[in-house]
């Protein structure tokens, strides 16, 4: 799978940002070479919620950080609003990244457990010397206030004070201190109870309708996922599987890959026999990919010739594109 | 208001002690330290007019030893600021730019520890605390400097490995990539971010270190490579050695205030680590 390929690129004007051939790899040693992301590419239109999805260690993370350039991949380009960061010199880049703002899957890691609340949010505004200092007290409450945090009771509060939920609203407020254009969101709720993941949801959601944002929304929760995006991207070990809205991949999914992640999804239902064949075995090491289509060493449809050849992206519905030289009709 | 348990109090209020004589030891009506009473040698514990006795030259214990700490304090202090701050800026450094500055860095500090402790210090004084001229004695001032130059150099790299893998932790939490993503310069994401949350863990171990070169500084006089004429605490150990069949507590009272504030450091020490294990875990 896990091809390459072009076709589900959209080309228009309204992309706030386009991601073309992103490949990040890592050294780990003499010769070793980690392929976290290989030759990616994807556009995101103005207002639109791009969901990534794959299991852990398909490059997910590793994406979403090079997009901000933390750390630059090593070959691609990422334009976002017909800048190309990667060629940006760094001071440049330091207040280009300011409109691309990023929500992290630990929310307790992601605040410094040093700083109060208001230090916290204060900070961004401080490096960019946004308003006198009332008005950025005044901002900082006007930001708790919208993510649903009473100011007079968090403001001098440390960050271990707060629950999981309370401090991923903080970090979204911090987050929404710059104006950005677009917010990435790293698994925004995978460390949060599944009480709390449904009202941080509806927070992002909210903000991104008031503030018109544009989202990478990266999770490997299918069910998140649905409920949030527009479009989802299925990767696997550093490729793409299947572009498509969320409403078709749900209900026909064309890539292998994608349906038995969808039957893996636990469905609260004892009687249900479990008919899916479930995915064997371990991802194959990035170090060491196999050839061709990428998952063929864990697919059940794998021919010979998807050892030799890589499937390239191509449309099999409308708005669905696949990279599988064997997909699901 | 935090509460501390008896042994704490008690170290901070020995090394409370220590530190006021260390600072206003001069103040006190005490006798001059290197003033010999020609008529009271080898007094014992609790004798008329000596507390703590004296020596067999004639010294008065208790104005040695105050005397003796002021020089034992400032050594320590001056050592582990000293190391602490070369050694922290160098971890720190290190840790955040990691590659290649990082290895060579490692290397070095494994170089450093590598090399026992003390034969690095003799090595050191013994270089560089002698005259051309061996009737000409070194003046006590330059002695001090040397053994400071060279206890801060055996501290570097203890500090500096501390301060290392502390930022390496702290560098690596989301809220550092947070403060790039936000366009923070590295110098500020340094200052603001890692070395507030780095400093307790370097506190903790700073206080274990003053032990350390309370310790070292004692080996070197007992050696005879320290601090001449019995001024410190290990050169009263080394001139009380001669008497331990007759007068012994001319060897056990120094060793008495040393033993002692090596253990208040030690256990603050452990004191401080503990504070931070317990605020680590509530993160």
């Amino acid at each position: 799978m896990a091809g390459s390929g072009t076709a589900h690129m959209r080309n228009t004007v309204d992309a706030v940002l386009t991601v073309r051939d992103l490949t990040v790899e890592f050294r780990t040693g003499r010769d070793k070479v980690v392929r976290a992301v290989s030759g990616l590419s994807f556009d995101v239109i103005k207002g639109e919620t791009l969901a990534i999805v794959g299991e852990s260690g398909c490059g997910k993370t590793t994406l979403a950080r090079a997009v901000l350039q933390l750390p630059p991949p090593n070959s691609g380009e990422v334009v976002f609003d017909g800048t190309d960061l990667t060629t940006l010199p760094k001071e440049n880049l330091r207040s280009a990244r300011t409109s691309m703002q990023m929500i992290f899957q630990d929310p307790i890691s992601s605040l410094d457990p040093r700083m109060t609340v208001q230090q916290l949010i204060d900070e961004p505004l401080e490096i960019w010397g946004r308003g006198d200092r009332a008005e950025r007290a005044e901002r900082i409450n006007n930001l708790l206030n919208n993510v649903g945090l009473d100011p007079e009771l968090v403001l001098n509060r440390r960050s271990y004070e707060f629950s999981g939920g309370q401090c991923q609203r903080i970090s979204i407020a911090r987050a929404l201190a710059l104006d950005p254009r677009m917010l990435i969101c790293d698994e925004p709720v995978s460390a949060l109870d599944v009480s709390i993941q449904a009202q941080i949801l509806n927070l992002l959601q909210d903000m991104k309708d008031r503030f018109g944002l544009t989202m990478i929304f990266i999770s490997h929760d299918l069910a998140v996922v649905k409920a949030v995006s527009n479009r989802v991207i299925v990767m696997y070990l550093g490729k793409i599987c299947e572009v498509a809205p969320p409403e078709t991949l749900y209900a026909k999914p064309a890539h292998h890959y994608t349906k038995a992640l969808l039957d893996s999804v636990p469905v609260a239902d004892p009687t249900r026999q479990r008919k899916a064949t479930l995915l064997q075995g371990e991802p194959p090491s990035p170090m060491n990919p196999p050839t061709g289509c990428r998952f063929r060493t864990r697919c059940n449809a794998a021919s010979a010739m998807c050892a030799e050849q890589e499937p390239q992206l191509r449309e099999v519905a409308p708005g669905q594109f696949v990279a599988c030289h064997h997909p699901i009709s | 208001m935090r509460s501390y348990s008896k042994p704490t109090l008690l170290a901070i209020g020995w090394l409370g002690l220590m530190l006021f004589f260390a600072l206003f030891g001069w103040i006190l009506p005490f006798k001059e330290w290197n003033y010999v009473f020609e008529d009271d040698l080898e007094m014992g514990l609790f004798s008329s007019g000596h507390i703590l006795g004296t020596d067999s030259n004639g010294y008065d214990l208790l104005a040695s030893i105050v005397a003796g700490t002021r020089m034992s304090i400032f050594i320590a202090v001056a050592a582990v600021g000293l190391g602490g701050l070369i050694g922290s800026v160098l971890g720190i450094f290190s840790a955040y730019v990691r590659g290649k500055v990082d290895t060579v860095m490692v290397t070095l500090f494994n170089v450093g520890l590598s090399v026992p402790n003390l034969v690095l210090a003799l090595a050191l004084v013994s270089v560089l605390a002698t005259n051309v001229d061996i009737n000409q004695a070194v003046p006590t001032w330059r002695r001090v400097m040397v053994l400071i130059i060279s206890l801060t150099i055996i501290l570097i790299p203890i500090l500096g490995r501390i301060a290392r893998g502390a930022t390496m932790s702290w560098a690596g939490r989301e809220f550092v990539t947070a403060a790039r993503s936000m366009g923070m310069k590295d110098i500020k994401i340094i200052t603001k971010h890692i070395v507030p949350n780095v400093l307790p863990a370097l506190i903790a171990v700073a206080f274990l270190a003053v032990g350390v070169v309370i310790i070292a500084e004692a080996s070197l006089s007992i050696l005879g490579v320290g601090i001449p004429d019995g001024a410190s605490w290990g050169g009263m150990i080394a001139r009380g050695r001669n008497d331990l069949e007759y007068a012994p507590h001319t060897l056990y009272v120094p060793l008495f205030f040393l033993a002692l504030t090596v253990i208040s450091t030690n256990h603050l020490g452990d004191v401080v680590r503990s504070k931070l294990d317990s605020r680590e875990a509530k993160v």
